[in-house]
């Protein structure tokens, strides 16, 4: 059959098919015309008639299964889905990354404070004299910044802070652990000494009273999201680095399907923490009443983390 | 068709016809990815002078919208139909490694390893490892099954049909004759110069020279696109 007969034939069926794929809604009929297009297609290559007619056949295929094969669409059920069982399933797949990135956190955090503790000069090496001050003066009790009433509009702002700095750092350090793992084990690492050796600066200088009735609550949430989000960078570069009996770039592909569920995660309580930290830790109240929320939400957080990397629920 | 310059790769469907998909390289991707920047440094620019008149609070707003169009812009844009302003505009889009239209899942994954592309920077990961494999893909293309190829252009640009049709005196391979079909395809985008020196490359067999060469071949692909005998 010559090209010009074949399109003379056709013509009407393949724009028709073109105007039902971009439709809302497909008829009943579609996957069947759907095949009729690919057997065109297969015959205009066997034929060899002309690259175009096979390049608009080929982006009529291309068209259509597009619309046959679309997945479900986005959906409140399925945003619930994730946070309910896709996370918690996502901590337990990861649970080896998830309790080595703690251990490293919190251990090297402990290890820091406690260098500092026996030996206070030492924050001299790591953190310059000028940021400590800044540190001292901001957690001085008699300070001009505790003692200053903070306005709704620096809450605002604190606020824009912490979401732009924390959840950028994280996903930071999610896309960085792809580059095997150095990329998130650095930041993690230098966080949590940083973190041990500011707390044991400020235990040192006596105001541990308002430092840590400002951290604890959002730590909760901000330090257990970093730690995950570290863990799922880990485990795409671990996975680069040693792909086991797959091929690397299905490795890649399959570690990246395992950790979504838990940076998606990550997001969502760094998001949480960034409205902790901007409206309700620097509230002028009663310490007491901050340890008890804190401990209320470390515990929530803990025991969360245990169900979900214990038993992925 | 898997020869020479042509860098498609065809993917089998279950329906037992294969399609073919064009991967966007290096050049291109580039090019929508500075118009992309161009977009959200303008909008960035915008939102710094309307907040900055809102005091602390304005600057907090602000922070968080640097955050939104700097994260969120590529995802929101590539989760519509996989394609980003800059994206469309060098007619791309990003797709699955089966050629079906990406998911939700996979625009966020891509996304998020851009640090890793961007690493140490200007995307000097991203440009190796794209360079290393005929998809074009890059870190973030491998960890989420996705790749950016051309989008076809949807109208059909047959070979026009008139009396101007020449029967040629010799026999060419189907490659062959699909290449002068091609060169006819092509030959609104080029200049009547281009034209001529092209054709005039096979002046010995057409026995004609310059732009007469290239009327002659337009007139063989007309008869090899088989519009009308």
């Amino acid at each position: 059959m010559k090209q010009n007969q074949f399109v003379s034939i056709n013509t009407t069926k393949w724009a028709d098919f073109e105007s039902l794929c971009q439709g809302k809604e497909y008829p009943a009929n579609l996957p069947q015309l759907y095949r009729q297009i690919c057997n065109d297609l297969a015959l205009a290559r066997t034929r060899h008639y002309s690259p175009a007619l096979i390049d608009k056949l080929n982006e009529l295929v291309r068209l259509g299964q597009g619309v046959l094969y679309a997945g479900e669409s986005i959906s409140f059920k399925n945003i619930w889905l994730v946070f309910s069982s896709e996370f918690p399933k996502a901590l337990y797949v990861c649970r080896y990354y998830i309790w080595l990135a703690l251990a490293a956190f919190w251990g090297l955090g402990l290890i820091a404070f406690s260098w500092i503790q026996i030996d206070p000069d030492a924050i001299y090496h790591f953190i310059a004299p000028a940021q400590l001050n800044d540190i001292e003066r901001m957690y001085n009790p008699a300070g001009d910044i505790q003692t200053e009433k903070r306005h709704v509009d620096s809450d605002v702002l604190m606020f824009g802070v912490y979401i732009y700095n924390n959840i950028g750092i994280a996903f930071q350090m999610f896309g960085g652990g792809a580059l095997f793992c150095i990329g998130a084990l650095i930041p993690l690492l230098f966080n949590s000494f940083y973190f041990g050796a500011i707390s044991a600066y400020i235990v040192e200088l006596g105001y541990q009273d308002s430092f840590f009735s400002f951290v604890i609550t959002h730590g909760s949430f901000e330090l257990t999201a970093i730690i995950i989000a570290g863990a799922a960078g880990c485990k795409i570069g671990f996975h680069l680095l040693n792909p086991g009996k797959y091929t690397r770039s299905y490795a890649l592909k399959h570690s990246g399907v395992q950790v979504l569920p838990l940076i998606v995660g990550a997001f969502v309580m760094l998001v949480i923490a960034a409205f902790i930290e901007a409206f309700w830790s620097p509230l002028d109240i009663p310490s007491v009443f901050k340890y008890i929320v804190g401990s209320i939400f470390w515990a929530i957080v803990s025991y969360k983390l245990y169900t979900g990397t214990r038993y992925g629920a | 068709m898997t020869q020479g310059l042509n860098n498609s790769i065809n993917n089998a469907l279950p329906e037992g016809v294969s399609i073919t998909l064009t991967p966007a390289g290096i050049s291109i991707r580039t090019k929508a990815y500075l118009f992309d920047f161009l977009i959200r440094a303008l909008v960035m620019l915008v939102f710094g002078f309307v907040f900055s008149f809102m005091g602390k609070a304005g600057q907090g707003i602000l922070l968080v919208l640097y955050f939104i169009i700097s994260w969120g812009y590529y995802i929101v844009f590539e989760s519509l139909n996989g394609q980003t302003p800059g994206k469309k505009r060098y007619k791309l889009q990003v797709v699955q490694d089966n050629g079906l239209p990406c998911k939700l899942p996979n625009i966020v994954l891509r996304n998020l390893l851009r640090p890793a592309d961007s690493f140490p920077f200007a995307y000097f990961v991203g440009l190796i490892v794209m360079a290393l494999n005929n998809k074009y893909k890059r870190l973030g293309d491998w960890a989420a099954g996705t790749m950016v190829v051309y989008l076809e252009d949807k109208k059909v640009n047959l070979v026009s049909q008139t009396k101007d049709i020449l029967p040629p005196k010799f026999d060419l391979s189907t490659e062959e004759q699909l290449a002068i079909i091609q060169f006819f395809e092509r030959s609104e985008e080029l200049s009547q110069a281009r034209q001529a020196e092209l054709a005039s490359i096979l002046s010995a067999v057409l026995k004609a020279e310059g732009s007469e060469a290239s009327d002659k071949l337009k007139a063989i692909a007309r008869f090899y696109a088989g519009q009308e005998i």
